[in-house]
């Protein structure tokens, strides 16, 4: 009925405008396209007229809108990979559309991808590996920090925790892409892109926020990006509001966390020396535990303290760690129509550590939001994170594992008594590094407040539906005040001082960054081309300031102006500028076989202007050969398949500002009021530094089988790092500590295997995985004037081999035996050993969902091999009389099993007779042999498990108010295997940006479990 | 569509014509800190004398202390300085727990060679001495504990990136031919420094005299060697000729030390107390050594309870290396330092006020090795009168006096030179009692160099006889220059020895 009147309206209306057209009346239609479930815009959706092909298509944009022109009773046509068609019938009142595409599972393989500036593109265009991590699969563990949910989820990615595992509460990150390209270690992370900005960092990113992270793999797929992505991109897609209905997310978890795998201790030997005891000593090379009670400590006002002389069933130390438990609380709006769409979320993170006394917040807030005005499209995000942290220093823990084992830590909390043995006057040892732990903890505070806002305006104008222009601002600010303070304490025993300090900081960082990207898009027959031409300005500002006093006058006043002596400050600027032009051009041939051509030339402001522009360039190519081929289209066996490959030579200037010039500045003391005295920096300054070019090369393939419930991904990548900057350590002969210079070649291979799939897909049963396996291979190939450079400590750049290498001081060996000198000491090779790869060459990750009815399962297995690691807690134990090692031939002098004897006259003999003294200063000696300390790093861990319920529809179907909801078990580090060599620790813990390495201050890994609610209204 | 088109350009103007491209990229000079060329040579003169006397100050004198025999340390002190008590090679060469005195070293040579080119450039003649002087410092520094060490090769930056090793003995002639020109370079100077020679002041004549006194110090440290004495005849031939003579008074550097952390009198912000006057774990840890109060008391030395504290009614030393507690070692059993807090706020020995000068090289040593030089016939004058000196000018120093009455001590048989059966050894074991506290490391030079005077090993050394004789290569060469330092093959710190040490 309503078609027929529609049909005489037309009519008439037809009637009306006479001779103007023949037949049928020209409409533009207005529209938008969504993802039906996510209510996310879909960019790149291609609409046709089916009656009409030729008359061209048109291409949503980047915030899904399209411009279309046709007749009325056409029927338009809106396609994308990974969806489900859609048609519809054009009409007179087809204004403002919003076309909502159903996701086609079967397609999986098709993926769209956050390229290179945020746009998005079909993965089948793609000459480059790229792989997405969705917000489900991100929030698996619930962590905190996106970058960590990432850890073992996709291949050639590795990330380690520096803090989070080792119970600290601000975790740093490594991360690595493909291996390592530049020696300077700090300089080897990807770029971050949020929502299209480069940020220099995102892990204050709410992962709950996050609606897709996608890794674009190394130099070649992020080739836009230039020397910033020569390591590869992260780039984050935060939500949008969906663009039909209104919802309301809350989700809560509360994971508590506790330490393990510490490294094991001896509980025979009590507190003293040369197996005698001692009431105050602090190291334990006494004697036996035998039960009786003995004198502990100094008297205290006349009473001597008296304590059991044995080691608890429990291991003591535990007792210093508190459950760290990691709350987290999250509530979201999002909604929209046709035309705008808004996200707002607010976020509450507490953590309090296992370290007593550590804790941290992150509140968060973030609103996003888009509107579209004819052929403008704006879009806006906003977010803001106010973080706390409160934390004590490295000292605690290193004074736990160097002291006895009959101290009891968990009656050591109520040091604030004065006539407590606790307390830190009246403490058994008056050594300063083995105070009572916890009253160092309470002691020393180190605190900060951290604001960080970042934004984005974005405008989009669709010129034509073959050209729109998009300008991007991102504006990224970052404040943070930190405070640093030790309460004073006097004792008439000096050893037991500590002043009273307060060190004051602030600082601000700022970066402003502008893109301007014009699109172009055009088909000509079997041919259709992208153009992409933008230009980027950059702008980073950075002050740091800290103002301090050593020695405070009053115990509780943390001001510098309640001081003795002068005041000490510093101010630091720093400021760095870079513009780039870059362009990227696409040409497809009937949709299945693609060429890609990239460009860009960065100009930065920290090299002398004479070396400071360069060019990079790529080429990459697709072919979709299931398309191409006839005899291949519709197989159900294989029912998709690409290959591709790239090539690009990417330029890279890793220098911070101010290096080309040798600085003087004010030490030692200076100024001595009027007196000035500078120094020069150690680090010697070169001027004729050059970008660094990264070659690399990728080739892969990807194939779907049995209607995608088997997809696999395959990549080989090759990257070839020349001339690289980096602060070589030089012979301290030279005069200075290190230089910096052009050189040192890093030859990365990897190989990456991806699948995934389908094993069961019922509506009640479902069960999915995935599997990960990466194979790295560094190696270091020319380096700077020599065959070898140190790293960092036992890490070493050593030409020919794996890097980075760990080089180590070994005994004298004979045939493998150890020798000792004639007197049963250890003697050192003159050659250290090297041992091997500090970094895991192979690493797997292994994840599965398995769903029954309400109950779903998923977890996430890792496991990294093939490499070596080394502890500086060992050699501490060791001269504390705290390793296990030391106990083994009862603290007596004993023969060295295995070892032969050097005499005096250079002959090596079997040893049947040397004895070895056995005793601290022996044992310590052993100790500084650096190859004890090594272990194999191989791990296989399970790394998250989620066992969760959803509540059943039909239990919620009496109602309007709640939509979803779901509870959920979650748990993270639940075991971990290691090699049987390694007692030393979590291998995936590291300190700082080091590989291999645990340091002396490095606190154990925690391993976690909790629950979380989510509910949907 | 035209507004916003136009909206566009004007920002892509913007950024490329208002912010022009040159203005835009001029971020990249240093804000913060001043560059090599805008600083004078009396910007970099008092950083670089200042820095030499921090390390003689604390890092040569804590050496000099355990292996001196002079210092041990207390049961609060049990574990602290464990590398030098155990005589820990490795340890010692460890670049982070070890003792970084190659680098230190190294890096204040650079520092004086930075303002020797400076100085060359501007033909400021009193600069190049004194940088020429104090390279010859740092390099016998090198020598004394690392034998074979660079020197043409050396400080050349990344031009000359594995620098060769050197004969200790090659370098010893090097370092004081260096002397020589110093010297010739400051009588010629009309550009005088003045108080940014933080040493000196400017005084050509102080300097020269340092010089000499230095070169003597070389000459002396080779006294042992066979087939030197020519060689060290026209050395000393060339200081007669000279005619400046030696240091008449204490060759100090005081920057104008602050009651402040880390600009106070590195000594005495490292060994007695801080800027609060609150006391420094190091007051409680090191404690004189039994022998060293022996030693005192044997000589009836007023020096002793200037040094000292008394702890009830008595001087109470430690031994050296000791590893097991004990009550005889506890801080509050034995004697601490004694400074101003425990002498009525008046300086007292060798620690005296935050804003003590620090020795660099004392008269006393000078006279010591005047009087050594005039036993072996080097020098004029008799060995009598220089002893007298040394003595009086140790006690004058200690005392914070400028006459001490020193007739009763040096009246005494053990004491008086006239009557010493091996006057070298008595003027040596003067010295060893005068320069505790101040240059702590001449008493390890002169025991290796001479055998005596003795002083016990460390307590857990496997025999009585095992004696450090120098420093390991630091685990810094090892990494960054190994095969030169595998071409030196033994560097042990208990079997290999430096040139010098031929006893």
């Amino acid at each position: 009925m309503k078609f027929v009147l529609y049909r005489i309206f037309l009519s008439i209306s037809f009637i009306c405008i006479i001779g103007l057209s023949f037949g049928q009346q020209h409409i533009v239609v207005k529209g938008k396209v969504i993802d039906q479930e996510t209510g996310v815009p879909l960019e790149g959706a291609s609409i046709t007229i089916v009656e009409n092909p030729r008359s061209g298509s048109a291409v949503t944009g980047s915030q899904g809108g399209f411009l279309m022109k046709g007749h009325v009773g056409q029927t338009m046509r809106v396609s994308m990979v990974g969806y489900h068609a859609s048609s519809l019938a054009l009409s007179l009142d087809n204004k403002d559309l919003l076309i909502k595409l159903e996701r086609n599972i079967n397609a999986l393989s098709e993926i769209v991808v956050t390229g290179a500036l945020g746009i998005r593109r079909s993965s089948r265009e793609m000459g480059t590996s790229a792989q997405a991590v969705d917000n489900e699969a991100l929030n698996l563990g619930k962590v905190v920090n996106p970058l960590l949910a990432l850890s073992s989820k996709v291949a050639g990615l590795r990330i380690n925790a520096t803090d989070l595992t080792t119970g600290k509460t601000d975790p740093g990150i490594q991360i690595r892409m493909r291996g390592t390209r530049s020696l300077n270690r700090g300089k080897n992370d990807p770029i971050y892109v949020v929502d299209g900005v480069p940020l220099p960092d995102i892990t204050r990113i709410n992962p709950n926020d996050i609606a897709e992270i996608t890794v674009l793999k190394g130099a070649n797929a992020a080739a836009l990006y230039g020397s910033e992505g020569v390591n590869g991109a992260i780039m984050v897609t935060t939500k949008g509001g969906r663009s039909d209905a209104g919802e309301v997310n809350f989700s809560n978890s509360t994971t508590f966390a506790n330490v393990y795998l510490l490294p094991p201790a001896q509980t025979l030997y009590g507190q003293g020396q040369n197996g005698k005891y001692s009431p105050v000593a602090n190291e334990s090379w006494g004697d036996l535990f035998d039960g009786s009670e003995r004198d502990f400590g100094l008297p205290i006002n006349g009473v001597q303290p008296r304590k059991v002389y044995a080691a608890p069933s429990k291991d003591n130390r535990l007792g210093f760690f508190d459950t760290g438990i990691t709350m987290q609380n999250d509530l979201s709006f999002s909604g929209g129509d046709a035309k705008s769409t808004y996200f707002m979320s607010l976020q509450d993170v507490r953590i309090k550590g296992v370290i007593p006394g550590d804790k941290s917040s992150r509140t968060g807030a973030r609103f996003n939001g888009s509107r579209s005005f004819n052929k403008l499209t704006t879009s806006y995000n906003v977010n803001y994170v106010f973080f706390k942290n409160n934390t004590t220093s490295d000292g605690p823990w290193l004074s736990v594992y160097t002291q006895p084992a009959n101290i009891d830590y968990k009656e050591a909390r109520n040091w604030e008594d004065p006539t407590s043995p606790n307390h830190p006057l009246n403490w058994y040892t008056p050594t300063a590094q083995t105070r009572n732990p916890i009253f160092m903890a309470d002691n020393n505070r180190n605190t900060y407040d951290q604001h960080t806002l970042n934004s984005k305006v974005e405008f989009t104008y669709d010129f034509a539906d073959w050209f729109s222009a998009t300008n991007r601002t991102g504006y990224y600010l970052q404040t943070q005040d930190g405070r640093v303070t030790n309460k004073k304490l006097v004792s008439n025993i000096s050893t037991r001082n500590i002043n009273g300090t307060v060190n004051d900081t602030g600082g601000t960082f700022n970066r402003l960054n502008n893109d301007l990207i014009l699109n172009f898009r055009k088909e000509f027959g079997d041919f259709s081309t992208k153009l992409l031409l933008g230009y980027n300005i950059r702008m980073d500002n950075r002050k740091d300031i800290g103002i301090g006093a050593n020695n405070l006058l009053l115990e509780d006043i943390f001001n510098p102006g309640s001081r003795t002596g002068e005041l000490s400050g510093t101010a630091k600027i720093t400021k760095y500028r870079s513009m780039s032009g870059y362009g990227e051009f696409t040409v497809g041939y009937r949709n299945y076989l693609f060429l890609t051509l990239v460009g860009r030339s960065d100009k930065v402001s920290t090299l002398d202007p004479q070396n400071n522009t360069y060019f990079t360039p790529g080429v990459s190519t697709s072919f979709v050969f299931t398309d191409a081929i006839a005899s291949l289209k519709d197989s159900n066996i294989l029912n998709y398949g690409r290959i591709y490959a790239s090539y690009n030579r990417t330029g890279n200037v890793t220098l911070d500002p101010y290096s080309l010039n040798l600085t003087y500045s004010q030490t030692n003391g200076f100024p001595y009021g009027g007196l000035f005295g500078f120094l020069p920096n150690l680090t010697e300054a070169n001027r004729l530094l050059k970008p660094e070019f990264v070659t690399s090369y990728e080739v892969g393939t990807q194939l779907s089988f049995l209607n995608s419930r088997l997809n696999a991904d395959i990549a080989y990548a090759y990257s070839d790092s020349d001339g690289q900057i980096f602060t070589a350590g030089m012979s301290r002969a030279t005069g200075y500590n290190a230089t910096l210079v052009n050189a040192g070649r890093l030859v990365n291979q990897t190989l990456e295997v991806m699948l995934n799939g389908t094993a069961i897909r019922k509506p009640d049963v479902e069960l999915s995985f995935g599997v990960n396996f990466t194979y790295t291979h560094t190696q270091a190939k020319d380096l700077y004037a020599g065959d070898s450079f140190q790293i960092f400590r036992q890490a070493y750049a050593i030409k020919g081999e794996p890097y980075p290498t760990l080089q180590m001081s070994d005994f004298l060996r004979h045939n493998g035996q150890i020798v000792l000198d004639k007197n049963g000491n250890v003697l050192l090779d003159e050659k250290e050993q090297l041992l091997g790869t500090m970094v895991p060459p192979y690493m797997f990750g292994f994840n599965t969902n398995f769903r029954y009815k309400a109950f779903s399962i998923g977890l996430q297995i890792d496991s990294r091999l093939g490499s070596w690691m080394y502890s500086e807690v060992v050699p501490r134990m060791y001269a504390a009389g705290t390793h296990p090692e030391t106990v083994k031939y009862g603290r007596e002098p004993f023969i060295l099993p295995n070892s032969m004897v050097k005499l005096d006259d250079g002959s090596i003999v079997e040893n049947t007779s040397v004895y070895s003294k056995g005793d601290k200063d022996w044992w310590t000696k052993y100790s500084n042999v650096q190859t004890i300390t090594a272990a194999k790093a191989d791990f296989l861990k399970l790394r998250e498990l989620y066992v969760g319920y959803t509540l059943p529809a039909k239990f919620l179907a009496k109602q309007n108010f709640l939509k979803k909801a779901s509870v959920g078990v979650v748990a993270n580090n639940l075991f971990i295997i290691r090699h049987s060599s390694n007692e030393i620790g979590d291998p995936e813990a590291l300190y700082n940006q080091t590989d291999g390495y645990a340091s002396f201050r490095q606190i154990p890994t925690s391993r976690s479990i909790g629950f979380n609610i989510n509910m949907t209204f | 569509m035209i507004k916003t088109l136009y909206k566009i350009s004007l920002l892509a103007l913007l950024a490329c014509t208002t912010v022009s491209c040159d203005d835009f990229f001029d971020v990249n000079v240093d804000p913060n800190s001043p560059v090599e060329e805008t600083l004078e040579l009396n910007a970099k003169l008092p950083a670089a004398l200042v820095v030499s006397a921090n390390y003689e100050a604390t890092m040569l004198n804590q050496i000099g202390g355990l292996w001196g025999g002079y210092w041990g340390t207390s049961n609060e002190g049990i574990n602290a300085f464990s590398i030098l008590k155990m005589y820990n090679g490795p340890g010692i060469r460890d670049t982070r727990d070890g003792i970084q005195l190659w680098e230190s070293n190294y890096n204040n040579l650079l520092y004086y060679n930075k303002i020797l080119d400076q100085a060359v450039a501007e033909d400021a003649r009193f600069y190049i001495g004194i940088a020429k002087i104090m390279m010859a410092y740092h390099y016998f520094t090198l020598v004394d504990f690392y034998n074979n060490v660079p020197f043409d090769d050396a400080l050349h930056g990344s031009v000359v990136l594995h620098p060769k090793y050197e004969p200790g003995k090659v370098v010893y002639e090097k370092s004081i031919n260096l002397i020589n020109e110093g010297i010739e370079a400051i009588k010629v100077a009309s550009l005088l420094p003045t108080n940014d020679d933080v040493l000196f002041k400017g005084d050509k004549v102080k300097w020269t005299r340092f010089a000499n006194t230095l070169k003597l110090r070389a000459l002396l440290a080779q006294s042992e060697v066979p087939g030197q004495a020519a060689y060290i005849a026209q050395e000393i031939s060339k200081i007669k000729a000279e005619g400046s003579g030696f240091i008449t008074e204490d060759a100090v550097v005081n920057p104008g030390y602050l009651n402040t952390a880390a600009k106070m009198n590195p000594f005495y912000e490292t060994y007695y107390r801080n800027n609060a006057g609150v006391a420094v774990a190091n007051h409680t840890n090191i404690r004189p050594t039994q022998h060293l109060i022996a030693k005192y008391k044997e000589y009836n030395d007023p020096r002793l309870a200037q040094n000292f504290v008394e702890v009830k009614g008595d001087f109470k030393g430690v031994l050296f290396g000791e590893n097991t507690i004990s009550d005889a070692y506890a801080a509050v059993n034995t004697s601490a330092f004694k400074g101003p807090t425990e002498n009525g706020n008046k300086p007292a020995g060798f620690v005296k006020a935050f804003n003590q000068a620090t020795v660099i090289i004392s008269l006393a040593e000078a006279h010591f090795m005047l009087a050594e030089a005039a036993a072996r016939g080097w020098v004029d004058g008799t060995a009598e009168t220089h002893y007298k000196n040394a003595i009086q000018a140790s006690f004058n120093y200690l005392f914070n006096v400028t006459n001490y009455d020193i007739s009763a001590y040096i009246g005494q048989d053990k004491v008086k030179l006239e009557v010493a059966p091996n006057k070298i050894e008595r003027i040596v074991t003067q010295k060893w009692l005068a320069l505790t506290g101040i240059n702590n490391i001449r008493a390890w030079h002169d025991f290796r160099r001479l055998g005596y005077p003795y002083f016990p090993n460390s307590a857990t050394a496997t025999s009585p006889d095992i004696y450090p004789l120098r420093f390991m290569y630091p685990e810094t060469e090892m990494n960054t220059n190994s095969a030169n330092v595998q071409k030196e093959g033994d560097n042990g710190v208990l079997t290999a020895r430096v040139w010098w040490d031929v006893k």
